[in-house]
């Protein structure tokens, strides 16, 4: 399992976490080549999950842009409303694999907790969240769906109260409970092996896109399009067409306009070690991490997942910044034209996405995997859009 | 092995680690709280440079780390601090990692070395990422004490002690540091005997939780050499940064550390 994609990843931990790493590490090496395990998480995966999701041309988004078709990924169909479900189906099996009954996780938006919470109750695990009191409150809906679930909500109140330091209270949690507790890590960032492990249970978006892609076309598709907070619906996209021709774009939250980083990490960052990995960090010269602002709590982090800083050093992937605004912009063009409300998160690489098309040819195809839904952002958005 | 933290180590002398976090508005009391740390027992002071994200602390230490950030605490301050308290004490710096990768690992040695420090600490380093860290380190003359924890095999501990210098730094229980119980003296014993049998020079220290005489004669009666006493001094210095504060924490479990041990 690869612990380094070039200098970066590693597990920066305390000795504390040392054992419960090698540990899962251990378990998801047996578990991958299990029949019995890879059974198990594609029966979950079709009859609890409702996967494979489809490849949907958004035929009026295309014209709108003028230029290449646009495709969506819909993961925002798959249960619970996001991509966030394919990680924690996951990792609950292999927590129930070590033995541990209970789950912790952080959340920024709310989509990893809901997923947590749903695998929690699924497989008969006790289910605690993180959140900050800030994303509580701009994401509440999913707070109401967490409790419902049977989830109990930890508001965290240090820091931006977001979604770093909902990380850093569940590492904390971690720490003291590490023998009992699984961290179920929403995002492909942590330390080895989190980043590898969820990128391989993402992967089965690419997959899908490629399968779909081939059997429609009869090739890959000419660009992928996924938004990056942590990176993991990008990584998942990415993973599976990486040996094919495929552009790859990864879009990051710029945040407001005039904000000095937004939350764009690989733009507006530098290396530096953040949570238990090395990759891009917003921080400043002393190396202190640094407020970050974006309309999409799910993409408001100061960190990135350490393969996603690799694939942009190589030039294998890109990646730019979109601003709040020019993302709110695209979640009102793909409600209006498509029928299909978006989380705020997609909506920056929905944006992306009809900027690329423009200025490509009609015979080009653009997949945009459209990581959640967005009944969970009514509030900020209508209020952002003036409604 | 020769230590930079203090030769006296290598006897495995009793010791006292005083900790407190540097913070902008203490410049200029460094010598005086670490005259007083000295007159109440401590044998080191430990000086903690504030991190952003701390995920090793526990509230307290959270708290003292904000605390220093907004009132501007930078990377200057930490060095004048390091002059005023090595004459004094021989002194130790904690700090996360990333504020010394982001410098540049032979920059910060070099600049902690040149203030007289003479070891580091790096809670969010572990074993398999150490190795740049210890060769840097040792370039600059300064001692990368590395942590082991409860959980850790005893194989482990063995390798830990063998990496680490100055001494090894015993993290006494699951969780963060700060409040709390900690692990009974027979479940930390192996631990001990572990690093003594691979590293018979190097002390095994404690902490995480030290806080009085019960807690440093219950963290000595696992064999170890001393104690490490973190959040409990700095949130006394946090209400009133005082000689008598010092003395009022320190002094108890400097009394403790002499009496206890087997």
């Amino acid at each position: 399992m690869r612990s380094r994609y070039g200098p970066y990843g590693g597990a920066f931990v305390p000795e504390t976490l040392v054992p419960a790493l090698e540990e899962l590490e251990g378990t998801w090496r047996a578990a991958r080549s299990d029949p019995v395990f890879r059974r198990e998480l594609a029966r979950y995966s079709r009859d609890l999950g409702g996967r494979p999701t489809p490849l949907y041309h958004a035929e009026h988004l295309s014209r709108r842009a003028g230029g290449a078709e646009i495709w969506l990924k819909r993961e925002d169909l798959l249960h619970g409303g996001a991509h966030k479900f394919n990680n924690a189906l996951g990792q609950g099996l292999l927590a129930r694999r070590m033995g541990k009954l209970r789950l912790i996780a952080e959340t920024g938006a709310g989509q990893h907790g809901v997923a947590t919470a749903m695998i929690g109750a699924a497989l008969g695990l006790q289910t605690e969240i993180y959140m900050g009191e800030v994303d509580m409150q701009r994401q509440r809906p999913n707070v109401l769906r967490m409790r419902l679930l049977g989830a109990e909500v930890h508001p965290v109140r240090s820091g931006q109260r977001t979604l770093k330091d909902a990380i850093n209270a569940a590492l904390r949690d971690w720490i003291a409970h590490v023998r009992t507790t699984h961290y179920l890590l929403g995002s492909a960032v942590g330390p080895h092996p989190f980043p590898s492990i969820v990128a391989d249970f993402q992967s089965v978006i690419g997959q899908e896109i490629l399968r779909e892609a081939r059997r429609r076309w009869g090739r890959p598709p000419d660009l992928a399009v996924a938004c990056v907070g942590g990176g993991s619906n990008a990584i998942g996209t990415f993973h599976p067409l990486l040996r094919t021709r495929t552009e790859l774009l990864g879009v990051e939250a710029g945040g407001p306009r005039g904000h000095p980083t937004g939350a764009a990490s690989l733009a507006r960052g530098r290396p530096g070690i953040l949570h238990g990995t090395y990759s891009y960090v917003l921080q400043d010269r002393d190396g202190e991490i640094r407020d970050t602002a974006s309309i999409s709590a799910g993409l408001d982090y100061a960190g990135v997942g350490p393969e996603h800083a690799f694939l942009k050093d190589s030039g294998r992937a890109r990646y730019m910044a979109v601003h709040d605004s020019d993302a709110l912009r695209a979640f009102r063009w793909l409600s209006i034209d498509e029928g299909i409300i978006p989380a705020l998160e997609p909506s920056h690489a929905i944006y992306a996405a009809v900027r690329e098309a423009r200025r490509r040819p009609a015979s080009h195809r653009i997949v945009v995997t459209l990581s959640g839904r967005g009944d969970k952002d009514l509030e900020v958005a209508g209020r952002a859009l003036g409604d | 092995m020769r230590s930079e933290t203090d030769p006296a180590l290598r006897s495995r002398r009793r010791a006292v680690v005083a900790y407190y976090m540097v913070d902008r508005v203490r410049n200029g009391r460094y010598a005086t709280l670490t005259q007083a740390a000295r007159d109440s027992g401590a044998t080191h002071l430990e000086l903690g440079f504030p991190f952003s994200d701390p995920i090793a602390d526990g509230p307290i230490l959270q708290e003292a780390a904000d605390r220093a950030l907004r009132h501007g605490t930078h990377w200057n301050d930490l060095r004048s601090a390091i002059r005023e308290t090595s004459p004094i004490l021989p002194t130790i710096v904690m700090s996360y990692a990333n504020p010394l990768w982001t410098r540049g690992l032979a920059r910060s040695f070099a600049d902690l070395r040149d203030a007289g420090a003479g070891g580091v600490i790096v809670p969010d380093l572990s074993l398999e990422e150490a190795g740049p860290w210890r060769r840097t380190a040792r370039c600059n003359g300064l001692d990368l004490i590395l942590l082991a924890a409860p959980g850790s095999r005893l194989a482990r501990i063995a390798a830990l002690a063998r990496a680490s210098r100055g001494f090894l730094y015993l993290v006494s229980r699951y969780g963060t540091t700060g409040r709390g119980a900690i692990s009974r003296p027979e479940d930390l014993a192996p631990l001990v005997r572990s690093a003594h049998a691979a590293a018979p020079d190097l002390p095994v220290f404690v902490g995480f939780g030290i806080r009085d005489r019960a807690t440093a004669l219950r963290a000595m009666g696992s064999g170890a050499d001393g104690v490490i006493v973190a959040s409990a001094l700095e949130s006394a210095l946090a209400r009133n940064p005082s000689t008598p504060t010092v003395a009022r924490v320190l002094r108890p479990i400097a009394s403790a550390v002499r009496a206890g041990g087997i």
